[in-house]
């Protein structure tokens, strides 16, 4: 195992949290988008992560491998849309109801600054393995 | 030989603190993996037994998932600093051998 296993770790999970970030403004851009290219208003998403074993990083001493985290899938969310009454609407239906996406701008933010924080964490695990190493390095001087 | 053991004990002190370090660091990785349980990694017997274990999981919420962030970046921190005081270390029992080695100017 070198310092590179470590940072390809803490690189996957800088990844996932940026994927989450996208996803959460992908969200919030289309918070009012009645109208998509599959029909219907559209669908709130979320990210799955899922942790794996990173292939190419070396395992612990006693044989274990780490797990880094990769986005297993970017799920939809069929919860039903928000329904407004709005009959000027073109997309209103017939009793005047427009679809909204599922969407609850306040969640988003939720999840922005989780993401955020989350991504803050690992660029400090990530800075920690580079000052080891340089401690490394300076071993003899 | 002797005057060369504890620069490999310290050698190996550095060996563990750095793969700990990267199973700490798929801990933070892991923030919000639903399910993920915080791993760890201890040392016994002098530095000769090094095994992986699930470390924490009182505090679960509600996705399953059990890192402390502020748990895992103390220890984080700490086995950094432990292995800049190891490295230190070997830089000055490298030092002494120097010395010895030379004509003691």
């Amino acid at each position: 195992m070198d310092f590179f296993s470590a940072m390809e770790v803490s690189a996957s999970g800088l990844a996932a949290e940026r994927t989450r970030m996208n996803v959460a403004a992908s969200n919030l851009a289309n918070a009012q988008t009645t109208q998509t290219a599959e029909g219907g208003p559209y669908k709130r998403k979320s990210v799955v992560l899922q942790s794996v074993e990173l292939t190419g990083t070396e395992k612990t001493t006693d044989g274990q491998a780490v797990s880094g985290v990769k986005v297993q899938q970017i799920a939809a969310d069929n919860a039903a849309p928000r329904m407004e009454y709005d009959p000027g609407h073109p997309q209103a239906n017939a009793q005047g109801y427009v679809a909204y996406p599922n969407v609850n701008p306040v969640e988003e933010m939720v999840d922005m600054i989780t993401a955020s924080r989350a991504y803050e964490a690992g660029v400090t695990a990530m800075s920690t393995a580079v000052n080891m190493a340089q401690s490394a390095l300076g071993i003899g001087k | 030989m002797a005057d060369f053991g504890t620069i490999d004990q310290l050698g190996s002190a550095l060996t563990f603190h750095r793969e700990r370090h990267a199973v700490l660091a798929g801990n933070i990785a892991n923030l919000d993996t639903p399910g993920y349980k915080p791993m760890d990694l201890e040392r016994k017997d002098g530095g000769e037994l090094v095994t992986t274990f699930q470390d924490g999981g009182a505090q679960q919420g509600p996705d399953g998932n059990a890192v402390t962030l502020e748990r895992e970046l103390a220890k984080i921190d700490a086995n950094r600093t432990r292995y800049a005081a190891n490295s230190e270390l070997v830089t000055r029992q490298l030092a002494m051998l120097r010395y010895a080695a030379g004509d003691g100017t």
